[in-house]
């Protein structure tokens, strides 16, 4: 067995809403190994994303502990966890989350000036290149079709070499054509850099493409 | 956060060139330009209203005495690094070519005046340069005394036992109102001569004065070093000049403070709507940074290092701004302002630092909070919405800070208070209403597809966003309506001081059987009936105060002192303390001027010793006056009950308003040579001038505010237009036509204006009320007039300014828009 890059164990969520209190999800165990990229389907609903977020250390569960890169990250703090997202991790968004006023090498870029990274631009300029984009890295994010802004994120969601690499619901904004180009773009990118990609998605078709599908419903692994 | 302020400083230019941060700045720009200007020109315009006082005494301070100063005086002023002079001034009779005439001589000493221009001219009327005393055995004179003694140049003429050569006519001197002595011709000799004339005996009715100059600080350590002075020594500085003129100079001061102060809390309302603009617009950035692993820190490090560079950058702007705005004001009104202007100080420009660090930093402090621990769980949920109910705590210490803040810079604790106090009850009493008008409206049926309906719908949708513009509304329309009554109410009542009727000619030594040929001069030749005021000679010999055994005979300023009796109060006059007499009183009552009375430490019910007519009499303190010495009408220090006025020789005096026509008077002074007549255009003009230049600065001030406020209801109006352009184009995308779009938002704005400008014209009036009768001294009936025309100017303005903001995205396409969104 390879090792693991993400251990999740006995995790619950719980939030208070109008109803009274709501568990979104239950006692979730799961394990990713380095390299092998897995997916999370699941119905709208059923906790997909919350699960996502919490086993990025994006957000805390009420109970149970998540070790991401070997690190216990629920017992950590937001800037510690902040810590492992700029240097291990990298995000793409199903709303690609593009900043509207930067170019798009400007918001490649994002990640590793937070690092405070001195050559920020130039693997910013490979990045772009290696989703296809290197001449379009003056233009604005306004300026860009759907896909091309996915390109974007998806550029700078690899531009600091992520070992782990979260996308949710990537292609759930594109067309079917498009959303193809993306899912190529991802699995290429998966083994171009050597990450474990952990894919959200109600797509089953692009979710079979992973090493392991996990199946939620109601915040329950199936 | 070393991090976080490089990330800061290496993204501000594209970022401040790129949207919201250049709203922020803009609106902060705005904000020093005002404050700055208003300080720069302020600051300028106080500077040359006091010299223009200081010109009125001839000096920044002096001491005067009806008997001789003491010389040890001038010596701590050399000490203290002042200049001085000296003048004596007293009346006596010029005698020439067997003629004479009852003229006040002035004695100077070779430095007067210190402030004003003393322009002499010889007879063909060019000027001659001088050393502000004519030499020993030389005289000036004004043309009246040389017109009525027929003198040329180089005549003599002689006063008691010293004769004198004519040398110039006096053109014009500063310190007209500097004693009882001014409505008479004056002639300027060297104050070397005075002992030769040999016409001050003991009793003599003189005038001693000691003038000064120098810094402000000299001068107060001065003061200081003076200590106990002897009670017949005044000292009187530019704010007792010409009493009216440092009447109008505290005023205007008070409306400066007040213009400053609101354009700082307008300049906090604008700031706080752009940083809320972009505080929202960053949320989405600063969560993705969360995501990318920006720590806490270095959020922190980048919005401060941002917001400290919009400090720095919009301060310079805005100074640079304010000063060339200054600039052209003052240029404006250089042709009324006598007086070179001073250069400002450098006290706006630490203001508008300090200033800009408060506004910028006491608006974004909720937001910063909110930003720095924005959880990066946000951009999955896609929520970058601004929630500040939460933050009413850091909002509170934001506010008392922000006051606290003003109240050091104002140092006026009980104006700020005041303020600080109707800011708060004002945002609750509109809060309230907002929360009242959004019960109301949710009661009301809505059918969707008519526009107007659909807009006040928006309004109960929206709820606390509702709310809040109603409050920004209100607070900027209500500090803008204050300002612009108080600004008309303060320039009307120094225009009514000097008005058409104000009278330009004073008349003295009429005898009874003047009265009705005179009153018939007037009445046919200029349609006037003059009113005669008895005028009495007399002497004040002593205070005493009841049950005491004590006599003061040392505590009285003017021991000459013209008296007159009264059996109403005369409309130039304000009873401050005590009681007027009833008409048919048979009590010996005095009533007082009630600065006299504090000089002379008098209180109700002492007794006054005073002879006239050859007898001595005992009146008892009634009352205190205030008296409006700019109308211009005869005033007397003191005035007797009529039991013991009436029988007392006196002669009369009157004050008229004599039109353009110079014969009028020419023929008067002919057919009545008895009769001293004194023309007081210049005194006038003086005055007039003073006032011109005071009233242009508030107005120009005013308009400073406004362009403050109209800011801060732009501003509010766009805090929110984001939202408003996503609704509107996504009404437009399922087929709101943009007619009732347009009466949806029309409505909207007309619902908001309405409701903030009705509110704000109520909690106005109350203001008002409050600032007029606690810092400005005057009564205050609500201008309805301005009241009208702010309730109608301001609904129209959010109208209109509403429209234009979502103007564009009316006739954009959706797509466009929702594309951008």
């Amino acid at each position: 067995m390879k090792d693991l890059i993400l251990e999740v164990k006995n995790i619950t969520k719980e939030v208070n809403s109008p109803e009274g209190l709501l568990t979104i999800v239950k006692d979730i165990n799961l394990s990713v190994e380095q390299g092998k990229p897995i997916s999370l389907v699941g119905p709208s609903g059923s906790g997909k994303t919350t699960l996502l977020a919490i086993m990025a250390g994006l957000d805390l569960p009420t109970r149970g502990t998540v070790t991401l890169l070997g690190s216990e990250i629920t017992a950590l703090d937001e800037d510690k966890r902040a810590q492992i997202r700029g240097k291990d991790v990298g995000f793409v968004f199903q709303s690609f989350h593009l900043m509207p006023r930067l170019s798009a090498l400007d918001n490649v870029m994002l990640p590793l000036e937070i690092s405070g990274d001195p050559n920020a631009m130039g693997k910013a300029q490979e990045a772009l290149g290696q989703v296809g984009l290197a001449k379009r890295s003056k233009h604005f994010a306004t300026q860009l079709s759907g896909g091309e802004k996915q390109r974007v994120a998806i550029a700078r969601a690899i531009v600091n070499k992520p070992k782990i690499l979260f996308a949710d619901e990537p292609t759930g904004n594109l067309d079917k054509k498009s959303s193809g180009a993306i899912t190529d773009l991802l699995f290429s990118i998966n083994e171009l850099i050597n990450t474990t990609l952990v894919l959200v998605t109600h797509d089953l078709v692009l979710a079979e493409k992973c090493d392991e599908v996990f199946e939620l419903s109601d915040g329950c692994l199936l | 956060m070393i991090r976080g302020f490089i990330y800061g400083l290496k993204k501000f230019w594209s970022e401040v060139f790129n949207g919201d941060l250049l709203i922020l700045s803009f609106s902060i720009v705005l904000a020093v330009t005002s404050i700055s200007s208003v300080g720069f020109l302020g600051d300028r315009l106080q500077a040359s209203m006091q010299l223009q006082a200081s010109s009125i005494l001839g000096a920044d301070l002096v001491l005067r005495s009806a008997t001789e100063i003491d010389s040890e005086y001038l010596n701590i002023a050399a000490s203290k690094d002042l200049r001085s002079a000296e003048t004596i001034t007293f009346l006596s009779m010029v005698i020439a070519n067997g003629d004479n005439l009852l003229t006040s001589i002035k004695a100077t000493t070779g430095s007067y005046p210190l402030r004003g221009e003393l322009i002499i001219t010889n007879f063909s009327g060019q000027r001659i340069q001088h050393s502000g005393s004519p030499p020993s055995g030389h005289i000036w004179i004004e043309s009246k005394v040389s017109e009525s003694l027929e003198l040329t140049q180089s005549d003599e003429l002689t006063i008691g036992k010293k004769t004198f050569k004519v040398d110039g006519i006096i053109e014009d001197y500063p310190d007209r109102n500097s004693s009882f002595v001014g409505f008479y011709p004056i002639a300027i000799a060297n104050i070397e001569d005075v002992e030769a004339m040999g016409v001050i005996q003991t009793g003599s009715r003189v005038v001693y004065r000691n003038l000064f100059i120098g810094s402000n600080q000299n001068l107060n350590q001065f003061v200081d070093a003076l200590g106990e002075i002897p009670a017949s020594l005044r000292v009187q500085n530019a704010d007792d000049a010409g009493d009216n003129l440092g009447e109008a100079i505290g005023n205007s001061t008070t409306f400066f403070n007040l213009a400053s102060l609101f354009t700082i809390i307008i300049a906090v309302i604008a700031a706080m709507m752009a940083v809320r603009r972009y505080a929202d617009r960053n949320l989405l950035h600063t969560s993705l940074m969360k995501v990318f692993g920006a720590s806490k820190s270095f959020i922190l490090g980048h919005q401060i290092m941002q917001l400290s560079l919009i400090v720095i950058f919009a301060t310079v702007i805005g100074l640079m701004c304010g000063y060339a705005l200054q600039f052209l004001l003052v240029e404006t009104l250089q042709g009324i302002l006598s007086a070179d202007l001073p250069p400002p100080s450098y006290k706006p420009v630490i203001l508008g630092f300090v200033t800009a660090t408060f506004v910028v930093f006491g608006t974004a402090s909720p937001y910063l909070k909110i930003l720095g621990e924005t959880q990066p769980i946000r951009i999955l949920r896609n929520d970058f919405s601004i929630k500040l109910s939460n933050n009413l705590i850091i909002y509170s210490v934001a506010f008392f800070t922000m006051f606290s803040f003003l109240g050091i810079l104002f140092q006026d604790i009980q104006l700020i208070a005041y303020i600080a106090i109707t800011l708060i009850l004002v945002t609750m009493a509109l809060y309230l209403l907002g929360r009242l008008l959004i019960y109301i409206l949710s009661f009301v049926t809505f059918s969707n597809g008519i526009g107007w309906k659909l807009g006040l719908k928006n309004i109960v949708q929206r709820g606390n966003e509702s709310i809040l513009q109603i409050i920004i509304f209100g607070l900027s329309l209500l500090f803008l309506i204050v300002l612009a009554e108080t600004r008309t109410d303060l320039v009307d009542s120094w225009g009514e001081t000097l008005d058409e009727d104000t009278p330009n000619y004073f008349l003295f030594n009429i005898q009874e059987y003047d009265l009705e040929p005179i009153d018939e001069y007037f009445k046919n030749q200029a349609s006037i009936a003059p009113t005669f005021t008895p005028l009495i000679r007399g002497r004040l010999l002593s205070a005493k105060r009841p049950n005491s055994e004590e006599t003061n005979f040392e505590n009285l300023m003017e021991r000459e002192a013209n008296l007159t009796w009264q059996t109403s109060l005369p409309s130039s006059n304000k009873v401050v303390d005590g009681q007027w007499w009833d008409e048919d009183s048979a009590v010996s009552e005095v009533s007082v001027d009630k600065e006299i009375a504090v000089s002379m430490n008098l209180e109700i019910g002492d007794e006054l010793n005073f002879s006239a007519g050859g007898k001595t009499f005992t009146a008892s303190v009634t009352s205190f006056r205030e008296i409006e010495w700019q109308s211009f009408s005869p005033n007397f220090f003191f005035i007797l009950s009529p039991t013991l006025g009436k029988d007392l020789p006196n002669s009369y005096i009157t004050s008229l308003k004599v039109g353009e026509n110079k014969k009028i008077m020419s023929n008067f002074i002919e057919r009545f040579p008895t009769i001293t007549s004194v023309d007081l255009e210049a005194v006038i003009n003086q005055a007039k001038g003073s006032i011109a230049s005071a009233s242009l600065a508030v107005q120009y001030i005013f308009l400073l505010t406004l362009v403050a406020g109209v800011l801060a209801l732009i501003a509010s109006i766009y805090s929110n237009r984001d939202q408003r352009t996503k609704e509107t184009a996504i009404m437009h995308a399922i087929g709101a036509s943009r007619l009732t779009i347009f009466k949806s938002a029309a409505s909207e704005f007309f619902i908001l204006g309405l409701l903030s400008a009705s509110a704000a014209i109520i909690f106005a009036t109350i203001l008002s009320s409050v600032i007029f009768y606690q810092f400005l001294d005057l009564i205050y009936s609500p201008n309805l007039f301005i009241l009208a025309i702010s309730f109608f100017v301001a609904i129209s303005f959010i109208f209109l300014a509403g429209i234009i903001s979502i103007k564009g995205t009316i006739y954009a396409s959706p797509m466009i828009t929702l594309r951008d969104s």
